[in-house]
């Protein structure tokens, strides 16, 4: 199966990186509202339509459990993985 | 903070004084002082500020985030960011691209550019350790779904204890087989739970096996039918894209699951802090 960047089924991907992630500037220097940098908070209010989309599902808790469970491998995973098939 | 009809036209012409701030998308793996020309957010004329061997690629902005309370005005935006990402991607292979309305001001006495380059040159080290880590590689999103309805039908017939439950709804007066259906629920609650997570760290070893790094996202709603049980952000060799996509595919084909694969993006979620 080939990733797809197709814009029709990919833009909620898309709008989750760039209103959520990438280098975060911690300095003074950065426009904020009231104190708060600003990351996508406030345009995700825009988004209200996509709001179902982006909400959790119905397996609430276990995803919590599992991502808190998770985070610990992925924490691991930061480091370059050893296992490569060669 | 400003009304927002007022932030988002906000053109860049003669009646705004332009040079306040910088809107910043990425640094970039080059030193090189270039104009990108107009592919910015609502056209504006994109460049580099060089600081040694990196660069940040940048637009001229009033010192006001860019705000608005209409879905397709922020898709457009982000739409624009991504793309001039993409272009700096492209053009000099590494990039750390930054979340969307990150925008540096005019400050301390130094002009908003001077104030990009001293972020550079003050987080140069830790900049360029990012640079190193995701070089050569790509951000791909990974989303498995499961038709509930499925794999319920699959655990009814392996589980001994469900499919007494069945039969003994089948038997009883209406009233002992409702209490016996709120049983069989919780039981079947119970066993989609357990299977999930049986599956959840199935498929997450099959899967790390081809990539450098994996962030667990939040699951999100599915359509329907289905129900989204993994979100990850994985980090791999874009050539190495192809084996991870073979794996993906044999999941796919597993009855009663999906696989959505995206990318390649830049790596926005391997370069925070």
């Amino acid at each position: 199966m080939e990733p797809t960047r197709d814009t029709h089924y990919t833009l909620v991907d898309l709008l989750d990186r760039v209103l959520d992630k990438g280098i975060v500037v911690y300095a003074d220097i950065i426009v904020s509202v009231a104190g708060i940098p600003l990351i996508g908070v406030n345009l995700r209010a825009a988004l209200a339509g996509m709001e179902t989309m982006l909400s959790y599902g119905v397996m609430q808790e276990w995803d919590q459990k599992v991502r808190a469970e998770t985070t610990g491998i992925g924490k691991q995973r930061e480091l370059p993985l050893p296992v490569r098939l060669s | 903070m400003q009304p927002d009809d007022q932030t988002q036209v906000a053109p860049m012409d003669e009646t705004f004084t332009t040079g306040q701030a910088r809107y910043l998308y990425c640094v970039a793996d080059s030193g090189e002082q270039v104009s990108l020309g107009p592919i910015g957010i609502d056209g504006s004329k994109v460049y580099t500020i060089p600081y040694r061997d990196i660069c940040a690629v940048v637009h001229e902005c009033p010192a006001e985030p860019y705000n608005s309370t209409d879905p397709e005005v922020v898709n457009s935006w982000v739409l624009a960011h991504q793309k001039v990402v993409d272009e700096a991607w492209e053009r000099w292979g590494t990039v750390l691209p930054l979340g969307f309305d990150t925008i540096v001001m005019d400050k301390d006495g130094g002009g908003a550019e001077e104030n990009v380059r001293n972020w550079l040159q003050n987080d140069y080290d830790n900049l360029k350790t990012k640079m190193e880590k995701v070089r050569g590689k790509a951000e791909y999103g990974v989303q498995i779904f499961w038709e509930p309805q499925v794999i319920a039908q699959s655990l009814i017939k392996t589980s001994p204890e469900i499919s007494q439950l069945e039969e003994q709804i089948k038997s009883q007066s209406k009233g002992i087989a409702y209490l016996y259906k709120q049983k069989l629920e919780n039981a079947l609650k119970r066993d989609l739970e357990s299977k999930a997570d049986q599956c959840f760290r199935d498929f997450y070893q099959r899967i790390r096996r081809y990539v450098d790094s994996i962030v667990v996202e939040k699951t999100k709603q599915g359509d329907e039918n289905t129900q989204m049980i993994m979100n990850l952000s994985c980090l791999l060799p874009r050539d190495k894209s192809a084996e991870l996509g073979e794996e993906l595919e044999n999941i796919n084909s597993i009855d009663g699951f999906s696989v959505r694969f995206t990318g390649p993006w830049p790596p926005y979620s391997f370069v925070g802090t």
